[in-house]
């Protein structure tokens, strides 16, 4: 009987590690310590500060920077524009997870049952557009997206439109620059899990009668869940803080908590009120992820 | 076992290799540049290069804050940065800039007086101008037939989201505050609760923000307005003539860009010669010719095309309200809360 | 279900032109004459001259490459190691570690830079105190903390896609191999690493693509000597990029393609 897991937090083996597991984990142990641990540690130091005029760190303890993310300056109230901004940010990385699922789950699988000697090619071919330069790819789709771009022409070209249509800068123009961005990051998470698919399951089922969209709900999904479970953590976390394309292809206009954690380095050059920020995404990550993630006992 | 053996040897050999490039550094002669990329064309590199030896490393930032955190976080010897006149304010403030030896930068002579003592750093020891330029509106005068002459023509409601700007919280209170009449470089809470109202009603009629390259809203047609840097204004003139320039009655920012040296570059004297070297005219013009800022060296504006002399948005006719940026210091981030509040409405 | 695989291939045929349409686009545009803009003015290769004579933008191409290849060995080999143990044994601590190897894929790439950036300042006073005793070099920012940053952002995406094939597997494989007296290094390189390779190469993919684009976190821990090209084209956007960044993204893509086509032709051969 499959047990349905929260994230993929298998328990394959139930050994305590002896000396030889320590010095294999010692390498990633050690670097999580020191370039992970570490430097987080002084962005919670830092997150605890106050920035003096030329916006150096002011080592003195205050709670001040976490009370302005969670209470309104002005009202005191509970709830304040990083509330909003931070569900933007969560609303567009869940709704591209969502369509790179949809749009990248069949590629993924067409990849996964190809002959061997094709898988890694088409790999290959998924990730090449993304060795070219992310801002040269981005301004390609601004030439085609805007006013005067090369949709638009031909369209009304064509005289399907009589006046540009509006895409860049819109919403939909941001979605569909993260779907682009983030695609093969579902594609190939997922081709891990199909690769190894068994097609005497799939035959089996068919055999007992059952139809291909049953076929696909009780004995595909579960069996590549631990793939599309990955895929998914590996689009939208990423996502949450992208801020580039919102920027670009967005006009900017509404921020996204990225832009805005940026900002206090950069513009605002309020470094501890951005580590303050940063902390509670982490730990409201880490808390969601403790939570979701249950252990599935060995069969 | 031999892939992972030769796996392990080329990881090894990678990780101790890496760091001797960092390391062999200290012997060569050098320059490490720290700068905008649009302000240092190649060729003026690779003619200083040939002329001096010095080989120069260029690193670039986008924008005066990187920089400024760059530099405030520690790390890499910057021997040349090119900050922003309220940025040399606030390094110079916190002692963090060498004094210029101007015995080595004896073509200092062909810069325009008016910018070489200025407020940002009046005994001029600390920073050499290399560029100025303003912050002022661009009008597609094929789509836009009635006159603009300041921030409250375009923000009138006839443009709504036809219009691009900076992406940067301090010029966006600028605007307003100029338009109330109040001084730009007093950030006061009083001050910023009078522009709020004002922000209020134009933000929403924004159509992009952007602070890297408007001018690409504007050529493609998405925008027909635009509050940008009058570099990029000439650009626009430059490829066609449509693109007006205006620089608004309430008052515009005019910004210094300068050279200084980091306190504690490794080779202040190479630094210094690549200054020099900037100030002679025939480099000089190399420069405006890569963007058309306004050049403050009165001998390099002699060699420009009439054109370019003639560009609008580098020199202004007349003379017009400008007033620079001073260091706001802690207010930096008020203003960025005020500007984030309101977008994220 | 041959029908669904023909679906699916359509499907596929569709999802890559939507991923090459731009890419062509932009390879079209590096014969442009104008330096900007839509309209095409005329063909021409000057970009492309322009491209080889300026050395930083090739110098920049060949960092952006080998900090990529150095980050990408180093990621899978932590990523593997990583997913290995947290799969295989069971310790008291264990779903905190797995929680910590999300954070650098949480964390905001400008507080990660910024946080690698004070740390290594912090390291290097020590450090070069310490090489000063015995020699002349010095440690500063440069390819090993670039490496150092992009590493520790890469590997949990190995880890996360090696994890996600682990799951399910079956246990009995590695015993098998050790039953006919393989020791557990030689039975995991033999039985584990084959069966993961898929995995490896979808992690070394996502990898080697993150490094290459990497911006915030590079410029904060790059040094004067290891500028990569991300770097650069990012420094160039305001001047607008003109068509010889085209031209480095096209002859960038052309010689992995060119590679990759090589390489499937020696395999067939070798069989």
């Amino acid at each position: 009987m499959l047990a349905t897991t929260g994230v993929a937090e298998t328990t394959g083996g139930s050994r305590r590690p002896g000396w030889f597991g320590w010095l294999m984990m010692a390498p990633m142990l050690l670097w999580l310590v020191a370039f992970v641990v570490v430097p987080t540690g002084i962005l919670l130091v830092y997150s605890f500060c106050q920035r003096d005029d030329l916006g150096e760190i002011v080592y003195s303890f205050s709670w001040e920077n976490y009370r302005r993310i969670f209470f309104d300056s002005d009202t005191g109230k509970f709830g304040t524009t990083y509330f909003t901004v931070f569900i933007r940010s969560i609303v567009y990385a869940g709704l591209t997870t969502i369509i790179c699922l949809v749009v990248g789950y069949p590629v993924a699988w067409f990849i996964g049952r190809a002959p061997e000697s094709r898988r890694n090619l088409l790999l290959m071919l998924v990730m090449i557009p993304f060795w070219t330069s992310f801002l040269v790819r981005t301004y390609a789709w601004i030439m085609i997206l805007s006013n005067n771009g090369l949709l638009n022409s031909g369209l009304e070209y064509a005289r399907l439109i009589s006046e540009p249509f509006e895409m860049l800068y819109t919403p939909g123009a941001v979605v569909l620059g993260l779907v682009y961005s983030y695609l093969p990051f579902l594609i190939l998470p997922v081709y891990g899990s199909v690769e190894k698919l068994d097609n005497s399951l799939v035959e089996a089922a068919f055999d007992l009668g059952a139809g291909p969209v049953r076929t696909f709900q009780e004995v595909i999904v579960p069996l590549t869940q631990p793939g599309i479970v990955a895929g998914i953590l590996l689009v939208f976390i990423p996502a949450l803080g992208m801020f580039a394309i919102t920027q670009l292809m967005g006009g900017g206009i509404k921020p996204t908590i990225g832009e805005v954690i940026q900002n206090q380095f950069l513009q605002a050059r309020d470094w501890p009120f951005g580590a303050a920020l940063g902390m509670t995404i982490v730990v409201l990550f880490a808390v969601v992820f403790w939570f979701t993630s249950r252990k599935q006992e060995p069969a | 076992m031999k892939p992972i053996r030769l796996l392990l040897a080329g990881v090894l050999i990678g990780l101790v290799a890496a760091p001797l490039p960092a390391m062999a550094q200290k012997k060569k002669n050098v320059l490490n540049l720290f700068c905008w990329s649009e302000y240092v064309p190649q060729e003026v590199i690779d003619g200083f290069t040939k002329e001096t030896g010095i080989k120069v490393n260029v690193v670039n930032y986008a924008s005066n804050e990187e920089m400024l955190a760059k530099l405030l976080a520690g790390g890499s010897k910057y021997d040349l940065v090119q900050p922003s006149e309220y940025t040399i304010e606030a390094l110079v403030k916190a002692g963090k800039l060498e004094e210029l030896n101007l015995a080595n930068i004896p073509n200092i002579k062909n810069l325009d007086p008016k910018f070489t003592k200025m407020p940002h750093d009046p005994d001029g020891k600390y920073s050499v101008t290399w560029m100025a330029g303003t912050v002022g509106i661009v009008v597609n005068t094929a789509k836009v037939k009635t006159p603009i002459t300041g921030y409250k023509d375009v923000f009138d409601g006839t443009h709504k989201r036809r219009i691009v700007v900076l992406n940067d919280a301090r010029e966006i209170v600028s605007w307003a505050l100029n338009s109330l009449g109040l001084p730009i470089n007093e950030i006061t809470a009083e001050n910023l609760d009078k522009a709020k109202p004002l922000l209020k009603e134009w933000l929403p009629q924004v159509k992009v923000y952007d602070s890297d390259s408007p001018k690409t809203a504007l050529l493609n047609g998405d925008v027909d307005l635009g509050i940008v840097w009058s570099g990029e204004a000439a650009i626009l003139y430059k490829k066609d003539k449509k693109f007006a320039f205006v620089l608004p009655k309430e008052g515009a920012h005019q910004f210094i860009d300068s050279l200084a040296i980091p306190k504690g570059a490794p080779n202040k004297e190479n630094a210094e010669k690549f200054i020099n070297y900037i100030l002679k005219p025939e480099v000089s013009k190399l420069v405006s010719e890569a963007f058309p800022y306004t050049n403050p060296n009165l001998e390099a504006r002699k060699l420009l095309s009439k054109a370019d002399q003639e560009n609008p948005a580098s020199y202004p006719p007349g003379e017009p309200k400008l007033e620079t940026f001073k260091d706001i210091g802690k207010a930096a981030k008020d203003i960025d809360k005020l500007v984030t509040d309101l977008k994220g409405k | 279900m041959a029908l669904v695989n023909w679906l699916c291939g359509g499907w596929t045929a569709l999802v890559f032109a939507f991923l090459y349409v731009p890419i062509i686009l932009l390879m079209v545009y590096s014969f442009n004459k104008a330096d900007m803009g839509i309209a095409w003015t005329g063909f021409t290769f000057a970009w492309y001259e322009k491209l080889w004579k300026t050395q930083p933008l090739l110098d920049a191409l060949k960092n952006s490459v080998i900090i990529a290849g150095i980050t990408t060995v180093l990621s899978v080999i932590l990523g593997t190691l990583g997913a290995w143990m947290l799969y295989r044994y069971r310790f008291p601590w264990r779903k905190a570690l797995s929680t910590l190897v999300f954070i650098p894929m949480v964390i905001p790439e400008v507080i990660m830079g910024v946080s690698l950036l004070i740390f290594f300042t912090l390291v290097s006073g020590p450090l070069n105190a310490w090489l000063a005793t015995f020699s002349e070099a010095e440690w500063g920012l440069g390819y090993s903390t670039v490496i150092i940053a992009h590493t520790t952002f890469c590997f949990p995406f190995v880890l996360v896609a090696i994890q996600a094939r682990l799951a399910g597997v079956d246990p009995c494989l590695e015993e098998a191999a050790m039953d006919l007296g393989a020791p557990p290094l030689k039975a995991f390189w033999l039985v584990m690493v084959p069966y993961l390779l898929p995995a490896i190469i979808s992690g070394a993919l996502m990898a080697f693509t993150l490094s290459l684009d990497e911006y915030i976190v590079t410029l904060f821990t790059t040094g004067p000597e290891s500028q990569t090209l991300t770097l650069k084209v990012f420094g160039m956007a305001k001047k607008g990029l003109d068509p010889s960044l085209n031209a480095i993204s096209t002859v960038f893509v052309l010689a992995t393609a060119l590679f990759v086509v090589l390489s499937e032709g020696v395999r067939r051969i070798n069989r």
